[in-house]
């Protein structure tokens, strides 16, 4: 069941009205029915993982009550390792376990070995990198002692299978999602109008802008020999494009559907291509993420305490792991790498935070070197997306090899009958809608918003991508 | 709550609202258009009179030069369309029945397409539009799935099949730009020669009756049309090209001329001629089955 399909435009409201009509007397009754939602909404894409989530969660609820019953510090470690140990075993044989048999029998091959590595014909459980960090996140806290175990089950099983964010995030913290689960959840019209604007830009992102920049990057990506210098340049803006509107559109979509239930969850895009520099980038791009890896890898291997080599070591292994985590593939090690690349002269120079202020644009030199660095930025993003969207490393170097050494910059005809240069107005336009609400949450609150929802609901029904349906980008991860 | 409920009316209000419009818009001017497709044209055309007409896919749209015939004094079009398959064009044929067309004989190529009964959604979507207006269209997909959806659904059609009928196609069809697909009487040649010439594979190619053919015969009978069912060339490296005897074991009727044309510089690709190809065809069909109407 995917956010933009009708299924879930069905799904939606009857849990709606269950939460607010049956259930709105108690917390309780509000959490079951939230509850067995979302393990329906699992079970719509393979009802037999639901044993794999039903055990994530009971193996992090008893961790943590252990945990916090241990006497000693190594009892402590002990149940944390274990259950660190069995979530990534987990995520290891599901994910990577493939990835590592291969490679280890390419690595043999060319040191003149045979090995015949068995590999597994396993499906990737929906979610299960999300889930999984989203546990580890509390297991971590509660070692820590930064929060307290949840002793409540039903609470905690809906902490971690709470349907919106269930199978693509926001990878939510317990500080954060657990105390409004505690208590009982009162209607807020503001909150549920709120929802309903960002559900409806999300889908703006997804159908209009991903869908319609994925036929094209799919195409490019796809013929990539045969393209111009032009195309491939537009191929890799246009997938950038196609990244953005899906991923941040999934998310709009869920922070607007919790809304709807009365709960916020942690916002997960903060239009990052209008970042100055690469730190800025990733304090804007799937945040929730990005503040996992700083929070539970980065500061406790020590974060930028140290002398620079062991900071430089610290970021390149936290952009390595962040690649890693995407998939099982080399493409998004180099990808994590190039953004470790990009990120060391700020780091090396002591500016990595020196874009977190906002900023305000006149006639001024100040404004011009602003755009420029914003559009740097954004070039180098795309530059690195290359690696990300490409089949093999080998593909996105050749890819980039046509790209700067094919040198044609005329309009090409595509096998998909349309024109390189087609999609060029509606990406712009877009970038001028968020542009000018780059200060708000989404663009449709605020003054004219029935004519701006009008406008929203006649883009997505006639320049929406149904025909050619796309999955979420980031349900494979 | 109750406020919030009013806001969903009234959001769920603009929603149909606006679908309405777009629909009214999109039909507007999609009834206007006759130069972007054959389908469209036919559409916008009545009360023509062809002793031929051709219908099929691509193997008709790149094999049949209307010309050939009209220099020998019959009236001709090419209404092949690349990628349709027998039910559109029994459909085709019945839509110029409804508007009104004389044909005197329809030749009809039927060959690799009776290997199935499916039919082209990137045809029939070309047909939605028009699903309102012609009683011709909704009684031919009356049984399809979503025929409801499709007919009660304000704009649903063009969502459900916008790659070919959805903005990009409105914007063309607003600004009338042409295609060239009524170009040459509807032929359009192939002008490039892809090699090395990959060989069809026919081994998973099995001949059955088809519904779409068995209509385009009743509605040919009942309306006194002569019917040529033929079959056109493809390369002679073709794989299981005993594939057409077992078409003459299912239709014996079906007039053989996968072999008319032979020499590999005829052929665009292993399934489709080039221009000189299709002159070529064309000649040995008229030769065959046609007698000039110019000479005493």
């Amino acid at each position: 069941m995917f956010f933009n399909s009708f299924h879930f435009a069905l799904f939606l409201p009857i849990v709606f009205m269950l939460y607010w009509f049956v259930g709105y007397k108690s917390k309780i009754n509000q959490n079951y029915i939230l509850i067995l939602a979302s393990y329906y909404f699992y079970s719509c894409w393979d009802w037999r993982f639901l044993f794999l989530l039903v055990f994530s969660t009971l193996l992090d609820y008893i961790s943590a009550i252990q945990i916090e019953k241990s006497q000693t510090t190594t009892e402590r470690k002990l149940w944390l390792w274990a259950c660190i140990t069995i979530n990534l075993g987990f995520l290891g044989i599901f994910k990577y376990y493939n990835f590592f048999a291969q490679s280890f029998a390419e690595m043999a091959h060319s040191f003149g070995f045979t090995a015949s590595p068995i590999l597994l014909k396993l499906i990737l459980p929906v979610g299960i990198s999300f889930y999984t960090f989203h546990g580890l996140s509390y297991i971590i806290d509660i070692y820590y002692k930064r929060i307290k175990s949840e002793r409540n089950f039903v609470d905690y099983s809906l902490f971690v299978s709470y349907f919106p964010l269930l199978v693509a995030g926001p990878i939510e913290r317990a500080t954060h999602l657990l105390p409004q689960l505690k208590i009982r959840r009162k209607f807020n019209f503001n909150k549920a109008q709120e929802g309903i604007y960002q559900i409806v830009w999300g889908l703006v992102k997804k159908v209009v802008i991903a869908d319609s920049c994925s036929i094209y990057a799919n195409e490019i990506f796809n013929h990539y020999t045969t393209l111009n210098s032009l195309s491939l340049i537009l191929g890799s803006i246009y997938f950038a494009f196609q990244i953005y509107g899906d991923f941040s559109g999934y998310s709009d979509i869920a922070l607007g559907a919790s809304k709807l239930f009365g709960i916020d969850l942690l916002r997960n895009f903060n239009y990052p291509y209008f970042s100055r520099d690469i730190a800025e980038f990733w304090r804007r791009w799937h945040i929730s993420l990005s503040s996992w890896f700083r929070d539970y890898l980065y500061i406790p291997l020590g974060g930028s305490k140290g002398n620079k080599l062991f900071q430089v070591r610290n970021t390149f292994l936290i952009f390595l792991v962040s690649g890693f985590w995407h998939g099982a593939n080399w493409t998004y090690i180099a990808w994590g790498f190039i953004n470790a690349l990009y990120f060391l002269p700020l780091l090396l120079r002591n500016k990595n935070r020196k874009n977190i202020d906002d900023f305000k644009l006149g006639l001024n030199f100040d404004s011009f070197t602003t755009l420029a660095n914003i559009l740097m930025t954004f070039s180098l993003t795309c530059f690195a997306w290359i690696f990300f969207r490409a089949k093999t490393i080998t593909d996105a170097l050749l890819y980039i090899k046509r790209m700067l050494t094919n040198l044609h910059f005329n309009e090409e005809y595509f096998r998909i009958e349309r024109y390189s240069h087609n999609l060029i107005p509606l990406v712009l336009f877009f970038v001028l809608v968020e542009w000018n609400n780059r200060h708000k949450i989404e663009p449709i609150s605020g003054k004219y918003s029935w004519f701006k929802l009008s406008l929203c609901l006649a883009a997505i029904i006639a320049l929406g991508v149904f025909s050619d349906y796309k999955e979420f980008i980031y349900f494979q991860f | 709550m109750k406020k919030f409920v009013v806001f969903l009316a009234k959001s769920l209000a603009i929603l149909i609202l606006t679908m309405v419009l777009l629909d009214v818009i999109y039909t507007i001017v999609y009834m206007q258009s006759n130069s972007r497709s054959k389908i469209d044209y036919l559409y916008n055309s009545k009360d023509k009179n062809y002793d031929v007409v051709f219908l099929g896919s691509s193997r008709v749209n790149n094999h049949f030069v209307p010309r050939i015939f009209n220099e020998q004094g019959y009236k001709t079009f090419n209404f092949g369309i690349t990628r349709s398959r027998l039910e559109e064009s029994a459909l085709m044929l019945e839509m110029m029945l409804e508007r009104n067309y004389k044909i005197k004989t329809l030749v009809l190529q039927v060959d690799l397409n009776i290997n199935t009964n499916d039919h082209s959604e990137a045809i029939r979507s070309l047909f939605m539009p028009y699903l309102h207006s012609s009683k011709t269209i909704r009684d031919f997909y009356r049984t399809i799935p979503e025929y409801n959806q499709l007919l009660y659904i304000p704009f649903y059609r063009y969502m459900h099949y916008d790659s070919r009928i959805g903005f990009r196609e409105l914007f063309y069809a607003a600004v009338h730009k042409r295609t060239n697909a009524l170009e040459n009487d509807g032929f359009h040649p192939l002008l490039t020669n892809k090699r090395p010439m990959v060989p069809a594979d026919l081994s998973n190619y099995y001949p059955k009756r088809n519904k779409g053919y068995e209509e385009i015969k009743a509605i040919c009978k009942k309306n006194h049309i002569q019917l040529v069912a033929m079959t056109t060339p493809m390369c002679t490296e073709t794989i299981n090209r005993d594939y057409f005897n077992h078409l003459n074991e299912v239709y014996p009727e079906i007039r053989r001329f996968e072999n008319a044309v032979t020499k590999d510089e005829y052929f665009s690709s292993c399934g489709h001629m080039n221009k000189d190809g299709a002159v070529e065809f064309t000649k040995i069909v008229f030769k065959t089955l046609f007698k000039s109407q110019n000479t005493p």
